[in-house]
């Protein structure tokens, strides 16, 4: 008996096509992803682990043994544990202090139409395009005539003021977004300030705040120039380290340590923000949850 | 959310408090003069400043076994940090008008030497206070890569820059300059040296190349500052240079041309012999690499070490000084590493290098006006070009 074929109906075909256009972007992204961060995430493992005695050189594709020499050199000869210590204890603090600080700054050039608006919101953004050593150089000056160089008080604001720039940026677009209607909304329902920046304002921010927080805290983590400047000797953090095995003197098997130590806890961190990232209250007020 | 703000202010608050306790400088004040003291003297002196800050950008192995060594032989705390060499020098510049800096001495290599002279930034002399000071490279005590230095910088060792190769790969290595030419053409992108902007070893090349190229390095000798007429012909170093741009392979750095060898990109480079030995002991090299001075000469110096005119501490940095100037600790510092002792005084077997070739073919830069005027003219007519 013969067989009749049912036409499948386009809108089926169109499916197909579309998940197949999917797929691709996915696969695209992960390839991307793979050779972008995943190689040389790759490459900086094998560095640390390469043995001293039995070097890693061409022609071979990995190396030819593996030893964990070059995480003992780290440890035993720099200061890597003060270091990770100064560091991690430092970057909490100036990302709540950038907050404090960035937080009636973001909100009135946010909300706000003051005069100036726009050049003020370069102004903000001049220590990111300025070179680190030149920002260093001239702000180590007034450290020192303020009394705040080689204390631990300096270092935060230091960080702090390296920070700023990125958590009153990303604030300030999420004070931004903000709908007046749901101000107005809680205004004629009788809420005063507090209960707006409570139940409104904070809430709606989280999202562009924990990525402030991100920015603030990676900064203050890889902030090498002002650090080294106003801080050493009394305080080292994890990048003053890492240069020592990067730039002039590039050694790739303990600058791959460095790195794996600086990167892993960021990479922690990242994944926790994630998930505080999935409740959307912006989203979730636009209609769009 | 209120009670983390106010925990997290709490604890910054304290933190900073006691952290800025710990920081205070209570280093008691010395006051002996230095200059006319006794060895003696100068021992107490450092003993009673209790602690010296040393910066340094290399060897952190070597100098953090030297800083035990000092602090179990004199009861002195020795606070190491291992730096960027810009950065270290950035920040003992930027300290300059301080009455009170930070940082008591400091390594210093050729890129600054002539910078940091300029800017009067260093003590001294102290050639007349360091022990045994006529044991360590007598050159080197007063000219540092065609910087006068005039005795405030103490030797720490002698470098030398040689052609480092894969044995595997070249098994005949050229000696003059013609050779080198020839395997340059023969062999395409196989040869590197870095921009002499970035680093020793590619000015040594460049350095070779306007000798080899433009009539010696003796008519230099003595002068202070560029002479035009002298310079007039420098024009061939760089049509060599820029008419086998495609032959050549510039890298960035000193060790970006020895990971280049190491990864079989090229195949020959210049090198400082320090260097190459750093980057085998760590496994960045492999250990079939061999090095030598080549006939046609090739440029060598040293590091050396001041004490900065406004450090706290200054009995304390010389007795460092003389702590790391030491046969002991030359010795030691050979045994780890490899690098060729300033000391004079020691025997040196399994060296990298030859003692033939360093008697006969290391070359002395030519003055440091002549080196900052190669290194512009190199960028501008090569490079850019």
């Amino acid at each position: 008996m013969k067989r009749q074929t049912v036409p499948i109906p386009l809108h089926l075909i169109q499916k197909r096509r579309q998940k197949r256009f999917y797929l691709g972007l996915t696969a695209f992204f992960v390839i991307v992803q793979l050779l972008w961060v995943g190689i040389p995430i790759f490459m900086a493992v094998m560095w640390s682990l390469v043995n001293p005695n039995d070097s890693w050189s061409y022609p071979n594709i990995l190396p030819p043994s593996f030893s964990l020499d070059q995480w003992d050199y780290v440890f035993k000869y720099t200061n890597i544990g003060r270091a990770l210590r100064t560091s991690y204890t430092v970057a909490p603090l100036a990302v709540i202090l950038s907050f404090l600080l960035s937080l009636p700054t973001s909100y009135i050039l946010g909300r706000k139409n003051v005069p100036g608006k726009k050049i003020f919101m370069l102004v903000v953004l001049l220590p990111m395009i300025m070179p680190g050593m030149v920002v260093a150089l001239f702000l180590s000056r007034v450290f020192s005539i303020l009394g705040l160089s080689q204390t631990f008080f300096g270092l935060v604001v230091a960080h702090t003021l390296m920070s700023m720039p990125y958590m009153i940026r990303v604030m300030t677009t999420s004070f931004a977004a903000i709908p007046q209607d749901v101000i107005d909304a809680a205004e004629n329902l009788g809420a005063t300030t507090y209960v707006k920046i409570k139940d409104i304002f904070l809430p709606m921010i989280r999202p562009g705040l924990l990525a402030g927080m991100i920015f603030a805290f990676t900064t203050s983590i890889e902030e090498f120039n002002l650090t080294f400047i106003i801080g050493t000797p009394t305080f080292e953090t994890i990048p003053t380290i890492l240069y020592s095995f990067m730039g002039y003197n590039f050694i790739r098997t303990n600058a791959s340590v460095v790195s794996l130590l600086m990167m892993t806890p960021n990479i922690v961190m990242l994944f926790l923000v994630e998930r505080f990232l999935k409740s959307d209250y912006l989203s979730a007020s636009l209609g769009k949850m | 959310m209120k009670k983390i703000v106010v925990f997290a202010l709490v604890l910054l608050l304290s933190l900073s408090m006691g952290f800025a306790a710990g920081a205070k400088d209570q280093a008691p004040k010395v006051e002996v003069d230095l200059m006319n003291a006794s060895w003696d003297e100068i021992v107490e002196a450092a003993k009673a400043e209790g602690e010296v800050t040393f910066y340094t950008w290399y060897f952190p192995d070597y100098f953090r076994e030297a800083a035990n060594d000092f602090q179990e032989k004199y009861g002195i705390k020795v606070n190491l940090i291992v730096g960027d060499q810009t950065a270290n020098f950035n920040k003992a510049i930027s300290e300059k008008d301080m009455a009170r800096g930070t940082i008591d001495a400091m390594i210093v290599g050729g890129q600054w030497v002539k910078t940091t002279m300029d800017l009067d930034l260093f003590w001294g002399p102290i050639k007349n206070l360091i022990p045994e000071a006529d044991m360590l490279a007598p050159s080197l005590w007063e000219v540092q890569e065609g910087v006068l230095t005039k005795g405030y910088l103490a030797p720490f060792h002698r470098n030398q820059t040689g052609i480092l190769y894969d044995p595997q790969r070249v098994p005949n290595p050229p000696q003059t300059w013609k050779e080198l030419e020839a395997w340059i053409d023969a062999n395409p992108k196989k040869f590197g040296f870095n921009d002499p902007s970035k680093g020793g070893s590619g000015q040594s090349f460049v350095h070779t190349l306007i000798k080899e190229t433009t009539g010696g390095l003796e008519k230099y000798v003595g002068d202070t500052e560029v002479d035009p007429a002298k310079v007039a012909n420098w024009n061939l170093a760089w049509d060599w240079a820029y008419s086998r741009k495609d032959k050549l392979t510039f890298t960035v750095s000193n060790n970006d041309s020895i990971i280049r060898l190491n990864d079989g990109e090229i195949a020959m480079t210049f090198g400082w012999d320090d260097n190459v030995k750093d980057m085998m002991n760590k496994g960045n090299l492999f250990s079939r690499a061999r090095m030598y001075i080549p006939t046609m000469g090739a440029a060598g110096g040293g590091d050396t070490m001041g004490v900065l005119k406004n450090s706290p501490r200054k009995a304390a940095a010389v007795l460092f000084i003389a702590h790391i100037t030491s046969p002991e600790q030359q010795l030691k510092k050979y045994q780890m590493l490899g690098a060729y002792p300033a000391r004079t005084d020691i025997e040196i077997t399994d060296s990298l290098l030859t003692e033939e070739d360093r008697a006969n073919n290391a070359l002395a830069w030519f003055p440091a006006p002549y080196k900052d005027y190669m290194i512009s003219e190199f960028v501008k007519n090569v490079l850019m070009r």
